[in-house]
């Protein structure tokens, strides 16, 4: 029988080779996405020639990652501490919707407060995260749950705030900034670099990074240095909720409308993209840089789906079809694993 | 004393259970008895038929994610089931039904499809959850997507139900009182999964299973093979909304489902089932549904902003599972 | 080796009591530690040992009894305190982060001191990273490298550098460093190396205080020995006045009066074979596994934690699948996919964690008695609610359950009632094979004896029993037959009939 092989091996080479093969497999695991992004990149170079491999599609792709990084870099963080965030669509609609409200616009010009618009919008949904942290944290609520219901709340909070009529915005500086570019990338994304480099800058070179780190990996590690884990977790909602709320800002700018549905659909690429880059459900493992390749690897998708000519309903099948098979292979398996 | 202690915790989690169950019953009886104050015509026939009769797809669906919800798991993929079902009723009233010989066959063979796919979409979701061990609301996330593209690309607009197939769907109208049919139907559904959940080898495993899945899974229970059930059964009552819809709106709508994710879990949410899994149940998620159909119906009728409704039910869901959620084990990581 | 007791005391505990909900942990406890010391602790599972470590760093606050480190009297309220104290352990479970690198490991929690506006400056961080690596001499290690990429021994190696690294935060003063069970995951090479570091940290002056269930390696590495049994001290030696055979006589616990497993009423078993393992394994936690199991007998498995005893009654009951070998029962060769495919061939396990594996707390007890055998008590799949009723009266008369109503909820129940729940469980599924994993843990005196009196009849009603105990004495006492158990192997077989009962020191001698 095959599965005697190992019959001249002593226990502990036994466990040793378990642990080696473990390893191996999550060497494997670390490169496939980065595989992936290539094959898909050669796949659609040869599919769709010229269409795909040329400048013009190139910034057409960096024009549509800004509003998807910044989502999925938010994300990132809640995943890394093995928790969830669905409130996605909501809270980048309700700060999208705030935004169009609180700067010049065509239905509310008692509220025109320029710059302080957008914070606004952007601290709405900080806030959100804030509370939805501190909810799941300190009444004990599994994180999927609060912010499930934090979605539809904000995505009412949104709707309600234009009651049907999305504002659209009229401040000269920010109706032009859109057209705007330096160095041949649109000016959105670049706010999206920005905060990319803030969030890698957080994870990499601050203590609260290696929090994170250490809550998806084991609580206790944290309570034997004194580090309060119901604070880390409470700020890594927080600084989701900061993400969310700039891509709603962003998201608002872009469109020159205040509009709740900015928010729609973000979620799922979101989720995929953060699983495909490596970063696993369980937490602990991963972080923003793999998100970066896990949003080339669905905006690339994306792009060379659209440029075949692929119905854009399939496009979304593919998506959910894609998190399931991203899940399966790094989810952990055995018979004492409880999933729920 | 650690035998006190034990003896609180059961105190505390049966007062729990009271408190959801009289939160229901209380905010439905406050509810009318402020909208019908503010509104002469809240409690007339005609509004109370709407009412009573609107619930009947919610709670189908509602009590079919009951389970789920009493396994601890998450099955956010039922509005989309139900948009499939729905855009599949229609099509096969439309496509199939002029070339069968009545109306009423047609109906039933809509039935049939209908029941059949939301089998269908519960079993593979019950094993890419169950035997892949990829948590529920990250499954049924994907097939939420999954099946709303399907839907989409069977019917990308709302399509009515040809005026030929109108006997297949008149079911709808009959009515006894102000007590319509679907209401009866979706009652007997109840009372089958009440059947189920109570007197049946699954629902016994369903209330273990979701108390503590390792001692059943430990005590010999078959914990794969009855989650996967469960999953079925939430699929079919996800497809039988869709049915209903059908036939109520006399179309197929393929986002028809999209609206109901929330409705459903507030639903089973307030009608006191634990988040934690183990405890609530069919009955409770009736008045749960009574509750967020009289909040919606008030709402509609006073003339508050439907936009309103998004808030109002996301809020209920968070009180409801935070006064129901099992705080009693210390050390449990909840994430 | 150095004569360590002149040196200057540096720990001690005096008088250290323990009580926790049900059992009296630790009674009195004594454990002084010297600078430069190494001090071996050993003593069965359950002798208090882990307790006493829990204590000192902090973890666990003591019932009752005094502590001193440096002649002050100290009094940790966390491990954080003892930290600063200049206490550290090293803990079995690795508290490493396996994501991040060495040096982040290593300052974990104290990247503060390295922060300027919050930004870490991390070559600085790597470079005293480098040099506290240097003091435990595993400087070949690249600071910048991440812990997963690294084998056990060098985290292992980590954990105490991380340790030195904490205690020396508390000034030069000279610190203390408990080590669990740090050389389970280790191979012999590995191991000498670790002792190797373990010599030049106590050189320094330092203490180190080991644990360890590998007697030969504590005989090896400490300058003085502490035995622990049943949560008392019994004797310190020297080293070179000790041997594993004295070890072992010390440690073994006291032998009770054989009324008190009824061993009278021990039945003898059959001839029947019911079930049988060959060659039996799982990857890389048990091999060779070779037994048979009797009607009416019950088989006692003898093995420290982590010697593979739990995974066998796993693997038995259908938890886990084996890795090779086969399992035959009732002649019949299976191959369980699940404990519901063992319960169908007669086989179900009473676990160890009876509030995780054991109960569902949510439930009455009558499901809960009903929770093995609902096919039995269901026709066309509808349970009868009268027979669940009905059956589980019948159980809380028989085994006289404490409860207001069978309806009452699982919860609760005291620890003792839960437990005759379980066995009313495993009984009602009528199977003809139990494993019994600790069935007295965490039981008062009383619900213990009745538990011997149930597992006796149960015997001698012919169903086969695979016995873990609680202690060894337990084990013994109860058994027809024992097996002895010792990293992953079966080291030894003794008979354990009514009168000629092994003694602890012959199986603990194979255990350890």
């Amino acid at each position: 029988m095959a599965i005697r092989n190992s019959g001249n091996m002593s226990i502990t080479e036994e466990f040793a080779a378990k642990i080696k093969r473990d390893n191996q497999k999550e060497r494997i695991m670390k490169l496939a996405p980065v595989i992936v992004l290539f094959a898909l990149i050669l796949i659609f170079s040869i599919v769709c020639g010229k269409d795909f491999a040329s400048l013009k599609n190139l910034v057409a792709v960096l024009n549509q990652l800004a509003i998807p990084l910044l989502v999925a870099i938010g994300l990132t963080f809640v995943i890394m501490i093995g928790g969830i965030d669905l409130s996605i669509n909501g809270t980048v609609g309700m700060a999208a919707s705030l935004v169009g409200i609180f700067v010049m616009n065509n239905r509310f010009t008692q509220f025109n407060l320029g710059i302080g618009g957008i914070l606004i919008g952007i601290l709405s949904s900080v806030l959100v995260g804030f509370l939805a942290g501190l909810i799941h944290v300190y009444l004990r609520i599994p994180s999927f749950m609060v912010t499930f219901a934090f979605m539809y709340v904000c995505k009412g909070i949104g709707l309600l705030s234009y009651s049907g009529e999305p504002p659209t915005i009229l401040d000269p500086v920010l109706a032009e900034l859109p057209k705007k570019s330096f160095i041949g990338i649109p000016f959105i994304t670049w706010m999206a670099l920005i905060v990319l480099g803030i969030c890698i800058l957080i994870q990499e070179y601050t203590a609260f990074g290696r929090y994170i780190y250490a809550v998806g990996t084991d609580e206790s590690i944290l309570s034997a240095v004194g580090v309060s884990v119901k604070k880390v977790k409470v700020k890594v909602f927080t600084l989701a909720g900061l993400c969310f709320g700039i891509a709603g800002a962003l998201a608002a700018i872009r469109l020159g409308q205040g509009q709740v549905n900015v928010g729609e659909g973000l979620m799922f690429p979101a989720q995929a993209a953060v699983v495909v880059g490596g970063t696993s459900l369980a937490g602990g493992k991963g972080g923003v840089i793999n998100t970066i390749v896990g949003v080339l690897v669905m905006r690339v998708l994306s792009n060379g789906l659209v440029l075949m000519g692929v119905n854009p309903y399939i496009r979304t099948g593919i998506e959910g079809i894609i998190i399931l098979v991203a899940v399966a292979l790094t989810v952990a398996r055995g018979a004492k694993v409880i999933s729920k | 004393m650690a035998s006190n202690k034990t003896v609180d915790i059961g105190k505390r989690m049966r007062l729990q259970e009271h408190l959801m169950k009289y939160f229901s019953f209380s905010a439905i009886v406050i509810l009318i008895i402020a909208f019908s104050a503010s509104q002469q015509n809240f409690l007339g026939k005609a509004n109370l038929k709407t009412l009573l009769s609107d619930s009947a797809p919610l709670i189908i669906m509602s009590i079919g994610m009951t389970f789920i919800l009493i396994l601890g798991s998450i099955d956010l993929a039922m509005g989309s089931v139900c948009s499939v079902a729905n855009v599949l009723t229609v099509m096969v009233l439309n496509d199939i039904g002029p070339s069968l010989s009545s109306p009423v066959l047609a109906a039933f063979l809509a039935l049939v499809v209908s029941i059949i796919f939301g089998a269908f979409a519960g079993v593979i979701q019950g094993i890419i959850h169950v035997k892949l061990k990829v948590p529920s609301f990250i499954a049924s996330l994907g097939f939420m997507s999954l099946w709303q593209s399907v839907a989409l690309l069977i019917t990308e607009a709302p399509v009515s139900v040809a005026k030929a197939m109108w006997p297949a769907i008149e079911w709808v109208k009959v009515t006894f009182g102000v007590i319509g049919l679907p209401l009866i139907l979706a009652l007997i559904g109840v009372a089958i999964l009440y059947v189920i959940q109570n007197y049946t080898t699954i629902g016994r495993s369903l209330y273990s299973i979701g108390g503590n899945e390792r001692a059943s899974r430990i005590a010999g229970i078959s914990v794969d093979k009855v989650k996967i059930s469960l999953f079925v059964v939430s699929g079919i009552c996800a497809a039988l909304g869709g049915y209903f819809l059908a036939a109520k709106l006399r179309s197929s709508a393929p986002r028809v489902g999209d609206s109901f994710t929330l409705l459903i879990v507030a639903a089973v949410a307030l009608g006191g089932t634990s988040l934690s899994g183990g405890r609530g149940g069919v009955l409770g998620t009736v008045l749960g549904v009574f509750t967020v159909s009289v909040i919606q119906n008030g709402m509609n009728f006073i003339g508050v902003d439907a936009y309103w409704q998004n808030i109002v039910f996301g809020l209920f869901v968070l009180a409801a599972v935070a006064i129901s959620v099992d705080r009693s084990v210390r050390g449990l990581v909840v994430k | 080796m150095a004569n360590t007791i002149d040196n200057k005391l540096l720990f001690s505990a005096k008088n250290i009591d323990k009580h926790y909900a049900a059992t009296h942990a630790l009674k009195g406890v004594e454990l002084d530690v010297h600078e430069g010391e190494i001090v071996g602790l050993v003593g069965e599972n359950g002798a208090g040992k882990s307790t006493l470590l829990k204590i000192i760093i902090g973890a666990e606050s003591p019932t009752s009894g005094e502590m001193t480190m440096h002649g002050e009297p100290y009094d940790p309220k966390n491990p954080l305190d003892a930290n600063a104290n200049g206490i550290g352990m090293v803990f079995q479970e690795q508290s490493l982060i396996v994501s991040l690198t060495v040096g982040q490991n290593l300052f974990f929690g104290h990247e503060r001191e390295f922060s300027k506006f919050g930004i870490i400056n991390w070559p600085k961080v790597y470079k005293e990273a480098q040099q506290v690596l240097e003091e435990v001499d595993i400087s070949n290690i690249n600071p910048r490298k991440r812990v997963n990429e690294l084998n056990f021994a060098t985290r292992q190696m980590i954990e105490i550098a991380k340790v030195m690294n904490v205690t020396r935060q508390a000034g030069d003063q000279k610190c203390l460093i408990l080590l669990d069970e740090p050389t389970s995951v280790l191979s012999e090479t590995e191991t000498k190396n670790l002792f190797v570091q373990m010599r030049k940290i106590a050189a320094k002056g330092h203490a180190v205080i080991f644990v360890s269930h590998r007697l030969d390696e504590v005989l090896e590495i400490s300058d003085r020995i502490y035995v622990y049994k049943d949560g008392a001290s019994v004797g310190m030696l020297d080293t070179k006045d000790a041997s594993e055979i004295k070890l072992y006589e010390m440690m073994v616990g006291r032998t009770t009066s054989s009324e008190y497993y009824q061993i009278d009423k021990q039945s003898k078993p059959q001839e029947e074979v019911i079930l049988e393992a060959s060659d039996l394994g799982l990857a890389g936690i048990f091999k060779h596994i070779n037994l048979k199991l009797h009607k009416g007998e019950i088989l006692g498995v003898c093995g420290v934690v982590g010697s593979g005893k739990e995974e066998i009654c796993e693997v038995l009951c259908g938890d886990e699948k084996p890795t090779s070998g086969e399992l035959i029962i009732k002649g019949k060769k299976v191959n369980f996919s699940s404990p519901s495919k063992g319960l169908r061939e007669g086989i179900l396990m009473i676990p160890k964690e009876r509030l995780f594996e054991g109960i569902v707390r949510t439930l009455s007890v009558q499901n809960n008695i009903a929770l093995s055998n609902l096919k039995k008590l269901s026709k066309f799949s509808f349970v009868s609610a009268a027979k669940v009723k009905k059956q589980a009266l019948h159980w809380i008369d028989q085994m006289r359950i404490k409860t207001n109503s069978p309806k009452e909820l699982m919860i609760q129940l005291s620890g003792g009632n839960q437990q005759k729940v379980v066995f009313s469980r495993a009984l009602a599924s009528e199977c003809d094979i139990l494993i019994l994993n600790h069935p007295t843990r965490g039981v008062d005196v009383g619900a213990k004896e009745e538990i011997y009196t149930l597992v006796r009849e149960i015997a001698a009603l012919g169903k086969a029993i695979i016995l873990l105990g609680d202690t060894l004495d337990e084990c013994i006492g109860m058994s027809n037959r024992v097996i002895v158990m010792k990293d992953g192997l079966i080291t030894g077989e003794f008979d354990s009939g009514i009168y000629n009962k092994p003694s602890q020191v012959d199986v603990v001698s194979l255990m350890m």
